[in-house]
């Protein structure tokens, strides 16, 4: 090993001339590690690629063979020989010609076999991409600041969305070296609104549907309308509480009212939600329909309080057995008497549909609402029905309370 | 070499079987040559192959370092020697092209890592059947493999029958887009980076995923409302299926933990931030319940199942006490879900140890602590029949496939005011390979083979970092995906190098042992 040499195979750690052999033998080893580390590397790097080119070679003579034999079962192996620069296919075999690292220059995917693309499209190492050739959808990972492995970035969470400061500072803090690079663009969106001015992959948060009250909340919200919807925090639990201590008292007394105002909060994320500062697209429609309900529901409260304290003294009479039943189905249903009806022949359809429905129908709801009280009365009865019909089957899931 | 009886079909099998669509069925020309010229050079030359990679792999490597020049010196180096597959000779890499000049040998192995070198090519060869041999021998030190004799026990009637299901399940499934490759963030439902953590290295499981991916459980089969082990098996499904990009909205598992009613865990159910090993004990509970034998794992005892949640992350641990007085030794054996490791008091022997230095702990430091320095207490010894000084040593009795260690990052000042909560910053390395029989009860007693060495060497997985104090931060985490590392930070994934890895604040790490893998 400390033979004349004052280094080892690498060459590139090298003992000074007049140093001792104690000295000399530490630095070849040094050397000598080192070129175990790049050896190794590179091993690693030769094997996948050669494999990688080798399988390649072998899909593409495979795929020659069976163009060649077209014959009815496209699985059976041919008995065709065919022969490409790289390989030959024989009987269901295929042998390699000469090195692949040479003989083949890319590699397809074994899975769809399409080309895979070499290079990233973005960020670190990117080349551009030939437009003319359909690649496999495994691509390799963007490496950029800012984005992520698929180039896609994220609209920022701005203030005004409802959210105290304390959680802003808290979300945002680590966010903020990722986000950096795009601070310019994010204000310009979060200010202007224009979901027009964002770039392609930029995205928005997407909205999700609450599994129990099938309402669709902005991600970011999810977890406190959970808290609210499911668990026992925040203060509509109280309410809740207290509606049903209510209701367990009196039937038609108290009821009209406590459940109206519970109502007629919004949720905790929609309160602050001002239209202005919004920005993205399903935000805009989830927080419109948010905002619609809220509107309705602060006129509602007016008009239905009367309609309703009307309706709940013919309903008792209608059905004596599940008198109780029903009460609390109108009293969930609430001043919503309009409103709730068509949501809950919604709630059996699927969510997105639901979104959509929502948006058409109010307008329609609402118009004649506005307009007198006598049409009122007469959608009320309907929904009164409907609500009656329904109450076995969706009893056990009533409306958010 | 020989005792080993040599059966002719056992290779023969390997070039039958071959034929896989889409690789070739030798590394090479000449490989091609070697292997199919007659049946005896191909025994010959496999079997051959096999002892090289035993010499190589389990034998001292000082023997196939050292190698002998053509002018007889004899020597060892660190770097590769080559290892003739034709004859007996060790090679230095120089002297490697006279000696297939003069012999006409041309193949060689890597004495470090057993790859084939073919002199024909000028370069390394991957032929696949030695690779396999190769592959095989480095991951679990044996050439067999339990599925091949369960392959080789079917007829062939059977086989044909397995390619008829091979064609039926192409023709009527769709396979997943190559896109869909398990990486996607998962957005923040408020304050629930702590969940998204714990999801991200659960969904970068191996075991976790393959049982899943695999229908484990169904989630149309299942009948439980809100079952989270539904929910995880949609979120596999749409993390491994899917071409989606974007974070993944967690909405069924958040609700199924809302509604989940655990009373243990039930502080933890708020919309604040709250601490991920406990959402890792809850989600490892709450799974093994359903997909489990049902039975609560009552922590202290013995208790084990054959849910994937026991097979995964559950080992045992063996607590000795031995009686200062008589002599007397108890043990009492616990399963466990995860190691926690604490750093308070390490962190302040250091401290005082090595004042100026900045503070620094090893993993291994604390395992040290923890499983091979025995502590001391106060037992009611039942021999002497009263209370005495007892030793207690800990040892891992049985370990996990995936082991989970948290290091306690939290610790309670005496201070001024009333005890306050603060969070410990010390840095604490963590290695990426990990042995750990060290810390076994048979590493402990007896003298350790090397097969026995390689059963308990453990690779990172995952990596869960806090940022920020202890009653208000972030959780980040890093998962590995082959050999690439990524971070994730709620619905952002980005490309991570090992340093970022290996620097970060490290709250809970995931190993994954190797001979599995």
């Amino acid at each position: 090993m400390a033979s004349s040499m004052n280094s080892g195979k690498a060459g590139v750690i090298n003992a000074p001339d007049d140093a001792g052999s104690m000295d000399q033998l530490a630095h070849a080893v040094v050397d000598d590690l080192l070129y175990n580390i790049v050896h190794d590397l590179l091993v690693k790097v030769h094997r996948d690629e050669k494999i990688a080119r080798a399988a390649t070679a072998a899909i593409r003579v495979e795929k020659l063979a069976s163009d060649a034999s077209d014959s009815s079962t496209p699985d059976a192996r041919p008995d065709v020989k065919v022969e490409t620069d790289a390989a030959i296919y024989d009987e269901g075999k295929v042998l390699l010609k000469g090195n692949p690292l040479i003989t083949t220059k890319d590699i397809v995917c074994p899975r769809c076999h399409l080309p895979r693309l070499l290079y990233p499209t973005d960020g670190k190492g990117a080349r551009k991409p030939d437009p003319s050739i359909i690649y496999c959808k495994k691509r390799p990972y963007i490496d950029k600041p800012g984005y992520d492995i698929y180039g896609q970035t994220w609209v920022a969470q701005g203030p005004g969305r409802g959210k105290k400061k304390k959680d802003m500072e808290k979300k945002v803090d680590p966010n903020t070296p990722a986000d950096s690079p795009t601070p310019a663009s994010e204000g310009a969106n979060t200010g202007g609104g224009g979901a027009a001015s964002r770039p392609p992959n930029m995205l928005s948060f997407p909205s999700a549907t609450c599994s129990k009250c099938k309402r669709c909340i902005l991600v970011t919200r999810l977890n406190n309308h959970m808290g609210s919807c499911i668990g026992n925090s925040g203060r509509n639990a109280s309410r809740a509480a207290a509606q049903k201590i209510s209701n367990g008292n009196a039937n038609g007394n108290g009821d009209g009212t406590p459940p109206n105002s519970q109502k007629g909060t919004p949720l905790p994320g929609s309160r602050a939600a001002s239209p202005k500062k919004r920005d993205g697209d399903e935000m805009d429609e989830d927080e419109a329909t948010d905002n619609d309900a809220h509107k309705k529901k602060k006129l509602k409260p007016m008009v239905a309080s009367v309609n309703v304290n009307k309706k709940l003294i013919v309903k008792p009479k209608v059905g004596a057995g599940t008198k109780k039943e029903k009460a609390q189905k109108n009293d969930d249903d609430d001043g919503p008497t309009v409103e709730v009806a068509p949501k809950k022949k919604i709630t059996k359809v699927s969510s997105p549909a639901k979104k959509l429905k929502l948006g058409g129908v109010k307008p329609l709801m609402s118009s004649p609402l506005a307009k007198s009280n006598g049409k009122v009365t007469v959608t009320s009865g309907n929904t009164g029905d409907d609500a009656a019909s329904e109450s076995s089957g969706t009893l056990s899931s009533p409306p958010a309370a | 070499m020989a005792a080993r009886p040599t059966t002719p079909a056992s290779p023969k099998n390997v070039k039958v079987n071959s034929p896989v669509p889409g690789t070739p069925l030798f590394g090479c020309e000449h490989v091609q040559l070697l292997l199919s010229n007659s049946q005896d050079v191909t025994n010959s030359s496999i079997q051959y192959y096999k002892m090289l990679l035993r010499v190589i792999f389990d034998k001292d490597p000082l023997i196939s370092q050292t190698s002998k020049a053509s002018d007889g010196q004899i020597t060892t180096s660190l770097t590769s020697n080559y290892l003739c597959l034709q004859c007996s000779a060790i090679l230095p890499e120089e002297e490697r092209v006279k000696h297939g000049n003069k012999k006409s040998h041309r193949f060689y192995v890597d004495s470090r890592n057993g790859s084939l070198f073919c002199q024909f090519c000028e370069d390394f060869v991957w032929d696949p059947t030695l690779e396999d041999l190769r592959i095989r021998k480095m991951g679990t030190g044996s050439f067999s493999n339990r599925k091949r004799k369960h392959e080789e026990m079917f007829s062939d009637a059977v086989k044909d029958s397995i390619k008829e299901e091979q064609r039926y399940i192409n023709a009527n499934t769709t396979a997943a887009s190559c896109r869909a490759d398990g990486l996607r963030g998962i957005y923040n439902a408020g304050a629930t980076c702590y969940q998204n953590v714990v999801l991200q290295s659960f969904l970068h499981n191996p075991l976790l995923r393959n049982f899943y991916l695999s229908d484990g459980h169904q989630s149309s089969d299942c009948h439980v409302p809100h079952c989270l082990s539904c929910a995880m098996d949609d979120m596999f499904q749409d993390f491994y299926a899917l071409e989606n990009t974007n974070g993944y909205t967690a909405a069924n598992i958040l609700s199924g933990f809302w509604i989940s009613e655990k009373k243990a865990f039930e502080n933890l159910v708020t919309t604040k931030e709250q601490d991920a090993h406990e959402f890792f004990q809850f989600l490892a509970e709450e799974l093994h319940e359903r997909n489990g034998d049902g039975k609560r794992p009552e922590t202290g005892s013995e208790h084990s199942c054959n849910c994937i949640i026991h097979q995964t992350f559950y080992g045992k641990l063996q607590n000795q006490t031995t009686c200062q007085n008589c002599g007397g030794v108890t043990n009492a054996v616990e399963s466990f879900l995860d190691l926690s490791l604490g750093l308070e008091n390490l962190a302040r022997r250091k401290s005082k140890k090595e004042p100026k230095t900045e503070l620094s702990l090893t993993l291994q430091d604390c395992l040290d602590e923890e499983y091979i320095k025995s502590d001391k207490c106060e037992y009611r010894c039942r021999n002497c029949n009263s209370s005495q000084q007892a030793r207690r040593d800990h040892s891992i009795k049985l370990l996990p496939n995936v082991l989970s260690v948290q290091l306690k990052r939290f610790e309670f000042k005496q201070g001024g005011r009333d005890r306050a909560a603060s969070k410990i910053r010390t840095k604490v390395q963590f290695p990426l390979q990990l042995n750990m029989l060290p810390y076994t009860t048979r590493g402990q007693s007896e003298s350790a083979s090397q097969e026995l060495n390689r059963s308990c060497i453990y690779d990172l997985l995952s990596v869960v970092e806090h940022v920020g104090e202890i009653d208000t931060g972030h959780y980040m985490s890093y998962c590995r995906v082959g050999d690439q590392w990524f971070s994730f930070n709620d619905h952002r994934v980005e490309l991570a190098n090992k340093s970022a890895v290996l620097g970060s604040q490290a709250y809970l790490l995931f190993y994954i042992i190797r001979s599995l893998a």
